[in-house]
């Protein structure tokens, strides 16, 4: 078997030549330096940032797009709208020409000038693919572009419809890339934005490299280069933190876990934020099924479960209470509604008022009906499932037979769209969609919350409200209009505000100036800077 | 030989075939809607229209059969499609991932050799004694703990707690080390078990006596007439190995950000992108298949007792051969 020494060493000696020429090849980029920690800022993300299109969706991705291109205007943190690319705006009486003042020091970083006619060119691509954004209400209402002069820009509108600066606001579809680059179809042949900063390199699998743009009209952002690191796993994350391997760690979809957040803040050497509610954790009650389409089973359920107990053990008390469907710090949303306390007699007492009786097994009947109500849930996300578990003990406790039934994101997606259930998760949407974008959700089908509001009686009087807010021109009857939809879901009880959704910052200590975004998906990188000793 | 090796060739076409289309409707048939994904991961509401606009947009329009003609049709032109994630040519984001999966698996695989091998060797030198209870203990432990456990355990100690080793990328023999360990420590283990036992039975057999009787030296025996006969076991398993190594790399590779093609699997299965998962699910199969093959034609050219065309007329030489032996 003389053979079988000689193919083992052989076989040996090929597989290291080999895997030496493959390390050499992929020779690493030289060992973090001490002061590059000054320059480069160092974050990371679960891919790579995409093509980078500003009108693209799937692989692009909203943190990176965010960073290269700019919109009109801005959506500010208490919900107002700050004026950007656009220095003033006009609205005529009907609500339905929106004249917009550029700026005029403003340059893409190919050094091509922004003006009204690399607006325009910009809207006709997204107007020549209303398909792809469909989902987008603005998109459909924009009827053209004009270009008044060089530096004014009308948009026409096919009706009025207030949200229109909400939407300029967003990250995509409607901000704007270089006119060099633009393409019929919407894609740029490369990524040249407006923005603070510019794509310099991109290694598939490994990272994304932003340098400054040196054409940038604001203020230069302090660190020269934001370094951003393809890491998938949340753990993996918190060790690359931990270790030095990236400075940052911020967002709001489990970049890292509750409890690794709460080790780092009880660790002393990291700085750690919470930001203020970006969006609702609710649960969604099916007004058109039993037994939930019982307005007492629907107010029950509101005063049995505990949610400072949910807040405080299964979310790490990082997000706050919610009491109502968004909080008050949203636009028209400081209505000062009654919240439902926690109150499990006053619970019971409405559900033996409504003729819901205690069976021998605990369990409440009425006509002979089980007092049994379906609840999904993503079967693989932990939190869901630990929440829909103290939702079910809390319940038991008042004679509700909760069953809890975990299923694929998918299958839940599923019966979201066909109304096939009694309780369901829902999130609304966050900045700056809520409360419009939401609230207007409300009227499509294939929507839990139309799904779940089908049973309401006066279902079709808040549709009607809701398309009268959109339209409406006039800041007085629109508020009246908001204060009557939003009090009527929540004295229905349809929705079962748990928490407001928080985004979490953690940065070592060499990092300053970390703040939030006022939507989930901007990340300031231009405003940090590096801690001065 | 020749002849095996052709017919075994000539039966991979078909394997592939029936392989695509079992991944093809196995992926269909899931519950799962990737349109959904596809609007969950633009932060596009799932309205009917984006929901039907998505289908249209990912090839999901058509009959099944009509998508896997299609499909089948493009792959022989070796377009494999575009990713629904990336949204760049599959083939492409596979060809670029995939050496650095190799590179891993290559150094797994070497560790496998050179650590399990001579463990195996000290550990039957040692029988009963306290070196081979050290060794079967790290065995026990190198096939009972899961892979992905061990790779943390490693980053806790030598990136977290003594700061030697990066915890994660890929670069140079620094960052090679942590993951191949973690992803070799099942098969090394195997491997010195095997050797182990292959060597106690080699020794126990007549020519082993017989050369101890002619006075050859210890070492001698150990080197020529135990070793290399017990080597031909390792040789089967460490070909079987291939697909054990590339299995862990699907998690190694997540947990310690190394870009090859496990995690990018990993990603495609999450975000359920079809065309990746065909096209990954076919070049993993490739793989296997030749793997096999290799091991087959290896092992008969190491052990001359094995023929695989004419079995039955080779049985009277085998037991001449070995009466010689």
């Amino acid at each position: 078997m003389a053979r079988a020494c000689t193919l083992l060493t052989g076989l040996a000696m090929t597989i290291v030549s080999l895997t030496l020429g493959a390390m050499t090849l992929g020779i690493s980029p030289p060992a973090r330096a001490a002061q590059d920690a000054a320059r480069i800022l160092t974050y990371s993300w679960p891919s790579n940032a995409g093509p980078l299109d500003p009108q693209g969706y799937g692989a692009n991705q909203m943190y990176a797009q965010a960073m290269l291109y700019e919109p009109l205007v801005r959506y500010r943190a208490d919900g107002t709208i700050a004026p950007w690319l656009a220095t003033a705006w006009q609205i005529s009486a009907d609500g339905k020409r929106y004249t917009f003042t550029l700026r005029d020091d403003v340059t893409f970083s190919d050094g091509t000038p922004f003006d009204a006619a690399a607006v325009k060119a910009n809207i006709v691509a997204v107007l020549a693919n209303r398909k792809h954004h469909d989902w987008l209400e603005l998109v459909a209402q924009i009827d053209r572009a004009e270009v008044v002069d060089e530096h004014t820009v009308r948009l026409v509108l096919k009706h009025a419809y207030y949200p229109t600066l909400q939407e300029l606001a967003l990250i995509r579809p409607l901000r704007f890339a270089s006119p060099k680059v633009l393409e019929a179809d919407g894609h740029v042949s490369a990524p040249v934005g407006t923005g603070p900063w510019q794509l310099a390199e991109s290694r598939r699998g490994e990272f994304d490299l932003f340098t400054r743009n040196p054409h940038y009209w604001g203020p230069k952002p302090a660190y020269e280069a934001v370094k951003v690191k393809v890491i998938g796993d949340a753990n993996t994350r918190a060790i690359a933190l931990q270790t030095g391997q990236i400075d940052l760690v911020q967002g709001a979809d489990g970049q890292i876990s509750a409890d690794t957040f709460e080790r780092f803040k009880a660790s002393g050497q990291f700085k750690t934020a919470v930001s203020p509610p970006l969006a609702t954790r609710v649960l969604t009650l099916n007004s058109k099924r039993a037994p939930t389409r019982d307005l007492a089973v629907r107010q029950a359920i509101e005063h049995a479960i505990d949610k400072d107990s949910i807040v405080a053990k299964l979310l790490y008390g990082l997000e706050p209470r919610a009491d109502t469907l968004f909080a008050p710090s949203f636009p028209y949303a400081d209505l000062g509604l009654a919240p439902y306390r926690y109150d499990p007699v006053e619970a019971e007492r409405l559900l033996e008022a409504d003729g819901w009786m205690r069976g021998a097994d605990g369990i409440r009947h009425k006509d002979g009906q089980p007092l049994e109500i379906g609840f999904y849930f993503v079967g693989s996300d932990a939190q869901q499932k630990a929440i829909a578990e103290v939702v079910q003990a809390e319940l038991k406790r008042v004679g509700i037979d909760v069953r809890l039934a975990g299923e694929e994101a998918n299958s839940i997606s599923a019966r979201q769209k066909s109304g096939e259930f009694g309780m369901v998760f829902s999130e609304t949407w966050g900045a700056p969609y809520d409360p419009h974008s939401y609230v207007s959700s409300m009227r499509a089908p294939s929507h839990a919350d139309y799904q779940a509001q089908l049973g309401l009686p006066m279902k079709a009087k808040l549709d009607r409200e809701i398309g009268e807010v959109l339209t409406s021109t006039d800041e007085d009857t629109r508020q009246a209009l908001y204060r009557d939809i939003l009090t009527t879901l929540h004295q229905q009880a349809v929705y079962v505000p748990i928490s407001y959704i928080t985004a979490i910052s953690v940065s070592r200590p060499g990092v300053a100036g970390v703040g939030f975004g006022a939507t989930i998906n901007e990340i300031p990188f231009e405003q940090m800077h590096p801690a001065t000793p | 030989m020749l002849r095996f090796i052709v017919g075994r060739l000539l039966l991979i076409p078909p394997l592939m075939l029936i392989v695509s289309v079992v991944v093809f409707l196995l992926l269909r048939l899931g519950r799962g809607d990737p349109a959904l994904d596809y609007l969950r991961l633009s932060q596009i509401p799932p309205t009917d229209s984006a929901v039907a606009e998505a289908h249209a947009l990912l090839g999901l329009d058509r009959p099944v059969p009509e998508q896997y003609l299609h499909w089948l049709w493009q792959s022989l032109h070796l377009d494999f499609g575009t990713s629904f994630v990336t949204g760049r040519p599959v083939l492409d984001e596979i060809l670029h991932y995939l050496p650095a999966t190799l590179q891993l698996g290559g150094v797994a695989l070497l560790l496998t050799l050179f650590i399990g091998v001579p463990l195996g060797i000290w550990s039957a030198h040692h029988r009963d004694r306290i070196p081979d209870y050290l060794v079967r203990t790290l065995s026990f432990i190198g096939v009972s703990v899961p892979n992905f456990w061990l790779g943390f355990l490693l980053v806790l100690c030598f990136s977290v707690w003594l700061n030697w080793l990066p915890p994660l990328g890929r670069g140079g023999v620094a960052h090679m080390v942590m993951p191949a360990l973690a992803i070799s420590a099942m098969t090394t283990a195997i491997n010195a078990r095997l050797l182990r036992a292959s060597m106690l039975e080699v020794a126990g057999q007549r020519h082993v006596l017989y050369a101890r009787l002619r006075g050859v030296s210890e070492v001698q025996i150990t080197r020529r007439h135990v070793l290399r006969n017990a080597l031909l076991p390792i040789v089967t398993a460490t070909g079987m190995y291939v697909g054990e190594l590339i299995g862990g790399t699907f998690v190694i590779e997540s947990i310690f950000g190394w870009p090859g093609v496990g995690r990018f699997a990993v990603i495609a299965i999450y975000e359920r992108d079809f065309p990746v998962l065909q096209c990954f699910t076919l070049v993993m199969t490739l793989i296997f298949v030749l793997c096999n093959l290799l091991v087959d034609i290896l092992y008969a050219w190491l052990d001359p007792r094995i023929r695989y065309a004419h079995v039955e007329r080779d049985v009277e030489t085998t037991a001449s051969r070995e009466g010689a032996a």
